[in-house]
């Protein structure tokens, strides 16, 4: 039972690296507006979420961060604290949307991207020291909501089709 | 997707349209400066107010940052970085906007000439 989880768990870890690695070559969605971005591996964390348990998710979510940047990125400069809160900003007000709100997995994905954008702007404003940044936030804001949908959908079709998985494999 | 989703969506849309409209409302038209902080220092002053075309050579973190200015705008066009993100951004040429470029740690804002109490009047 554990060593099934667990080895589940590193598989959806390594696929949502590689969706985030894959993303970054999608040219289209980062030419609209600079630094926007689809956010596929945020399905990946809310099908833990959903499947598994907070704990697993924040788990999962922080040695993403870390593994990304060992691998693209370097660790511990500012990109990473950047990722890094965005991350964290956005797995707990998915959890907090999830428990204490009716929203259904496409909102709670919308509310997940959103957040994420909130994590990355409070970073830049502590890191540089400047608030004029928070005039890009309605953009990222507009943007959130078709990546949350698109993000969302893609979670919720994955989610059926796993938990048929799972009920099969015992 | 249920009722409650699609509630969200629309709060979250009327926001953000409301918050464009209330900094487009702050912007003008008047002759501009911009500012270049390299780790939170002003290391440059640029006057836009001048209807010529210049570039300038600034020293980022990863290296050389190429910065081009015209009338009333400013725009990074060659940097070092991971994403290219600034210069991907292009021309910015209202007070709110900013480029930043957090691999190089440069930060370009626009301000304009005007006092507060002419903004006032206006």
């Amino acid at each position: 039972m554990e060593l099934r989880k667990t080895v589940r768990l590193s598989m959806l870890l390594a696929l949502s690296i590689v969706l985030s690695l894959i993303e970054s070559y999608i040219p289209i969605v980062g030419s609209i507006i600079p630094g926007v971005k689809l956010g596929l591996a945020n399905a990946v964390i809310i099908l833990v979420i959903y499947f598994y348990s907070f704990k697993d998710a924040l788990f999962l979510s922080i040695t993403r961060v870390l593994l990304l940047g060992i691998i693209r990125t370097g660790l511990f400069n500012i990109i990473f604290f950047f990722s890094l809160n965005g991350a964290l900003f956005s797995i707990v007000t998915m959890y907090i949307a999830k428990r204490f709100t009716k929203l259904s997995i496409v909102g709670v994905s919308i509310i997940g991207s959103l957040s994420h954008s909130v994590g990355q702007i409070v970073i830049v404003i502590i890191f540089l020291n400047n608030l004029n940044i928070i005039f890009y936030l309605p953009y990222l804001l507009l943007f959130s909501i078709p990546t949350g949908i698109i993000v969302g959908l893609t979670a919720k079709e994955v989610l059926s089709l796993y938990q048929k998985l799972e009920i099969k494999s015992y | 997707m249920n009722k409650n989703d699609v509630r969200l969506v629309i709060f979250i849309f009327i926001m953000a349209i409301s918050l464009i409209l209330v900094t487009k409302i702050f912007d003008s038209n008047d002759p501009k400066t911009a500012l270049i902080y390299y780790e939170n220092e002003l290391i440059k002053k640029i006057d836009l107010s001048i209807d010529k075309s210049n570039e300038y050579v600034i020293k980022g973190f990863n290296g050389d940052v190429i910065v081009k200015s015209k009338k009333n705008m400013i725009k990074v066009s060659d940097e070092i970085s991971p994403l290219n993100i600034c210069s991907k951004q292009g021309w910015i040429s209202s007070s709110y906007e900013v480029i930043v470029c957090l691999p190089n740690k440069i930060l370009i804002k626009i301000e304009s000439n005007q006092n507060e109490f002419d903004a006032v009047v206006r």
